[in-house]
Order: structure tokens, then sequence, then C-alpha cells
């Protein structure tokens, strides 16, 4: 429950600014997509994915491989 | 889920309240703006009245905008002569932005701009583009939310049937 | 009716960058497949040091070089239907650890497998998705091939907007069948000679607008990994034959229009119940410079506790056992610099990263593995818009 008392924090301290549809011009410009560069962060999640113990977070995980 | 939108919810914040905004049946809301680009003068949609007109809110960061503007130009090239207007109402932060787009989709209709935001929060817009399609004695007969490729088409059809009433 | 391509918010729709999610909608308008047809190609190289000689029996060994083509396309194919295909194909050739032993003075050292591997993988990755009012929805199958590996997966994601226009809920599901046969049987022995790998895998996140600048997500994923989970070639490898996983995230975007810049902070805490746990923090700043180019510093600092199981020196007796460094307790740090330059429809864009390891630099105490991994990676893509 660390997970959800983070969430509440983070939310109430942000939560309070309303944005308009006409207001969402900066939020659509490609450098603040969640990933701008889809090939570039697939690749960095494998190649991560293939030297360390960890993987995911941002999505299910998908395929195996035998790299790691 | 539940759990995250319950805590999101009960962050305390205002909900997003709406204004009024303008719907299909409702006379429409009064728009002087000034040009744009900006030549000191202002225009208002209530000198257009007579004509059927298409109320367009844009921005120049909305993809389907740069859809809807070439086929916007083309119908009003059409249907000018009949009596038909498109009013564009750029509603951009920033007023560089509606230049750069003005110069790579040139359009021959008047373009305005709203850098307050006033003008959408009183129509009510939900999503862009928005357009409003305004019937010659000033009534809203439509609201199209989006744009797409084949948009053009259906709202011919509508704007020729009001030019014929 | 045709209002659905409603443009609310670009960013709410990349919510992942895992396999599963492959598409660069994110560009295009929420809920509508993009625009127009976007085509990738690009070209990777990497090349792991050389382990250090004193740390190595036999003195310092050559370590694995990887070349990575990768291909992306993005087509919308009707009002509501978009389609894309990620095709990769990697070719590698090396050595890799085969085991730790204890040298004449007490240290553990790494034994590498001594001739060089060559294996190649492909693939390929297809994904529909669906764009209706309130969100969107995929289906992805990915294929993955190497001489001694075979995958199969399915995915399946949603997601929804909430009527404030300011938050977007989503869920993804994945399901994998894996087969091992491992190949390299006539260099060494290995531990198995066919046999099967499960992978189940859930996720949850919430992105929500913050103000007009900034945009904030949060993700939980859940992985059940089962089947043979032992790494086939390495010597005295035998693992548990399950794995759970539980992966939290979040993410924060904020734009600087003095700047011209988007800054991106990402933070991931990781744990597993091998007893591997994690925290990644990774940094971006993405430059805007003129009208076409970019530049695009990152950092990315990382930290892992070590599994129950690892140990440098094999312990007989017990019944799990790893030496392989990818278990142990270390940190990493990488920093690299991208620049993307864009001309008409095209787009270059060049990437240097080097990636370092140390059990001086985690969190976590433990052991120090002597095969931990360092690496430079270099990449140049091309990519087109058929606007």
């Amino acid at each position: 429950m660390r997970f959800a008392f983070v969430l509440c924090v983070l939310g109430a301290l942000s939560a309070c600014e309303t944005v308009q549809p006409w207001e969402k011009g900066t939020l659509s410009k490609k450098e603040m997509a969640w990933e701008p560069d889809v090939m570039e962060a697939n690749l960095r999640g494998q190649i991560h994915a293939s030297k360390e113990a960890s993987s995911g977070g941002t999505g299910a995980a998908g395929g195996g491989c035998g790299c790691n | 889920m539940r759990l995250f939108r319950y805590l999101l919810i009960s962050c305390l914040c205002a909900p997003w309240v709406h204004a009024a905004g303008v719907a299909v049946g409702d006379n429409a809301h009064s728009v002087i703006l000034p040009n744009l680009p900006d030549n000191g003068a202002t225009t208002s949609l209530v000198d257009l009245r007579g004509k059927v007109v298409y109320l367009d809110f844009w921005a120049s960061w909305c993809g389907p905008c740069r859809l809807s503007f070439p086929q916007l130009e083309a119908l009003r090239t059409e249907l000018g002569p009949d009596g038909f207007e498109v009013l564009a109402i750029n509603v951009d932060e920033f007023e560089a932005d509606a230049l750069a787009f003005l110069e790579e989709t040139p359009v021959s209709y008047p373009v305005v701009r709203d850098a307050t935001g006033a003008t959408p929060a009183d129509w009510g817009i939900l999503g862009m583009p928005t357009g409003f399609l305004i019937d010659r004695q000033g009534i809203v007969r439509k609201v199209h939310q989006g744009y797409r490729k084949n948009d053009g088409a259906g709202l011919r059809v509508e704007i020729v049937s009001l030019l014929g009433e | 009716m045709s209002d659905r391509k409603v443009e609310q918010n670009a960013t709410l729709l990349a919510l992942t960058s895992s396999a599963l999610l492959l598409p660069g909608y994110q560009h295009a308008a929420a809920d509508a497949p993009p625009d127009y047809t976007e085509l990738g190609i690009r070209y990777s190289q990497y090349e792991e040091d050389d382990t250090k000689s004193s740390k190595t029996f036999g003195g310092a060994s050559e370590r694995y070089e990887i070349g990575i083509a990768q291909f992306h396309l993005l087509a919308p194919v009707s009002d509501d239907w978009s389609l894309a295909l990620d095709v990769q194909y990697e070719d590698m050739s090396g050595a890799s650890p085969w085991f730790v032993g204890e040298s004449l003075g007490g240290d553990p050292k790494v034994i590498m497998s001594g001739a060089s591997i060559e294996d190649s993988r492909t693939d390929v990755s297809v994904t529909t998705r669906y764009y209706y009012d309130r969100g969107n929805a995929g289906f992805n199958y990915t294929r993955s091939e190497e001489n001694d590996y075979e995958s199969d997966a399915i995915g399946l994601d949603a997601s929804f907007n909430d009527s404030d226009g300011l938050t977007t809920y989503s869920a993804a599901i994945s399901l994998s069948k894996d087969d091992i046969e491992p190949t390299q049987g006539s260099i060494q022995p290995t531990n198995t000679l066919k046999d099967e790998k499960d992978i189940r895998s859930g996720w949850i996140g919430v992105t929500r607008i913050v103000s007009k600048r900034a945009i904030l997500r949060f993700g939980l994923g859940y992985t059940y990994r089962e089947g043979f989970l032992t790494d086939p070639y390495k010597l005295n490898d035998r693992r548990p034959d399950e794995r759970s996983e539980w992966a939290i995230s979040t993410g924060y975007r904020h734009f600087f229009v003095e700047s011209n810049a988007a800054i991106h902070v990402d933070y991931r805490y990781f744990d597993d119940d091998w007893g591997v746990s994690s925290h990644t923090v990774d940094l971006a700043w993405h430059q805007n410079i003129g009208q076409s180019s970019q530049l695009v510093p990152f950092l990315r600092y990382y930290t892992q506790d070590n599994a129950d199981f690892f140990a440098n020196l094999e312990d007989i007796e017990a019944r799990y056992y790893a030496d392989d460094y990818r278990l142990s307790a270390y940190g990493a740090f990488s920093a690299g610099l991208r620049f993307n330059y864009s001309f008409g429809d095209w787009r270059v864009n060049l990437t240097g990263e080097r990636y370092r390891t140390s059990s001086d630099w985690g969190v976590f105490g433990g052991e120090e593995s002597p095969a931990l991994v360092d690496f430079w990676r270099y990449g140049i893509g091309l990519d087109y818009a058929f606007k």
C-alpha cells in the first residue's frame, strides 16, 4: 500500500489545476510524450532487461528471449 | 482501477466545471475578436448574419485541424457565392505557432484569435477542433467535434441544405 | 457519427514503452489513428568491454558485440484502426561468462565461454489498434526466433479517458510461450536439451495532466514466469522454476517554455520472490534547437540487490545457485546523448551511450561479481512520415 500512499500524496499535490481542451498545446508536443522515440525506448528496454535482473514497469511483459 | 479512481477523485480538487456552452438550437453567442495576422481590426460574428457560417475553433498543434483547413477552404470557394462563410478562431497560446500554421496552410476566409480562452470557454468547447454550423438567422444547427478525412462531404450536404432554407 | 477524432491530449495515449505496445501513436491525435503513415529504420551496435584480466582466468577476454537493425511502420488503416509492424534483427558474437571459480589467491575469477558464440535473433511484432470515443485498445502478436530460443507472445491493452479531460486509465495483459533448445552443446555441456517457459503479465496505469505544462503517470505491473528459468549455458546454474515480479513505476514530463525544452523523469521500483529488488531512475532533457534540431542528454542510475541464491563460489549443497553477474548486487550508471535533425518529412538521429557498473555504486550490500559488464552503444536512424 506504499504505492497507494505515494499516489494519493502526489495526486493531492498535483491534481488541482484545471487544463482546458484548448490549453493542451504544450502537452501535445512530441517531446512531452512518454516515449518520443519508440524504437529507442524498445531498444533500451531490451538491452537493460538482458543485463539486469529487473524489467517492466510501464506495460505488460510481452515475450521472452534467450538473452536473459 | 477503482482504488486509483477513488484516490484521484478524493484529492480535493475542483471538478472540471464547464460553462453552459452553446448547443444545437441556441442563438450564436457574440464573437468580436482581433484578426490574425493582426492588422489592428476585428471581425465580428454578428456582421456575418444572413450567411450560413461555420465557426471553427482551431489550434496549430491540433492534427485534425490541419486536415480541416483545406476542406473548409474548398467549401468556402464553392459555396461562398451562395452565402457560406467560415470564421476560424485560433486558440493557440503563442501567436507565432498560429502564424506558422497559416503560412503552411493558407486560407482566404477570416481568421481571428482569442489568446485569453474566453471564447472557447463561453462556447463550451470539449475538444479540438470544434465547429459550429450557424444558419442565416444566427441559430446553431450543428456542433461538429473533431475532424476526419471524409467529414467535408457530409458538411457540404448540411451547408447546402441550410443555404436553401 | 464522425465526431470521434477529438484532439484531447496526445501524450495521454503514450502510456507505455513495453515490447507489448509498440506504436508511436502518441504523436497523433488522441483516440484517432495517426494522421499519416510513419516509417523508421535504425541500426545500433553495442560492444561490451573486455573482462578485466585481474578477474578472469586466462587473462582479459572479449565479450559480446551485438548489432541490431530495427524497422518500424505505423499506418492508419481507416478512421478507427491503425496497424503497426515492428521487426528487429540482432546479430551477436563473442564470449559470455561460463562460471566463476576461486583463484589461487582466494579471489573469485570468471571463466569465459571460450570459443566465440554466434547467434542471431529475429523479432516480428504486429499490433492492431482500435480507437473509440474515449480511448483505444490494441492487440499485439510478437514472435521471436533465435537458434536456441523461440517465443510466441500475445498482448491486449486498453485505455480510457476520464470525462474530466485530465485523467487516462490503462490496462494491459500479455501471455508468452517460450521454447528453449540450447544449440551450443558442442562447445560445452548445457543445462537442458529442450525445455519451456511461460510468461504471464498484467499491468495497470493512470496518467494525469497536472498543468498545461506537466503530466504525471503511475503504473503497477505483475509478471509471473514459470518453467525452465535456469541459464542453459552457465555451468552450475540452477534456479527456481517460478518467479513472481512486481514493478511500480512513476513518470513525470514538464515543458519549460523559456528554455524550449522538456524534462523527463522516471522512476521504477522492482521486487521479486528471488530476493531481487531494484531502483531505477531515468532522466532526460529534450532540448529543442531552432525549428529542426533537438539534443537529448540522458542519464540513468540503476541499482539492484542480489538474488537469495546468488554466490560467486558454488555451494554444492544448495538447492538453487547462480553465479550470474546479473543476479549480483551492484549499481550502474549510464549516460548518453541523442541528436535529432528534421528536414521536410525526414528525420535523422544519432545516439551514443556509455553504461558502467560497479558493486561500489549499489545501495544494496552484497558480494561483488567478477563478471559485471560495461558497454558502449552507438546508433543511427532515419524516420520518414508520409505527410
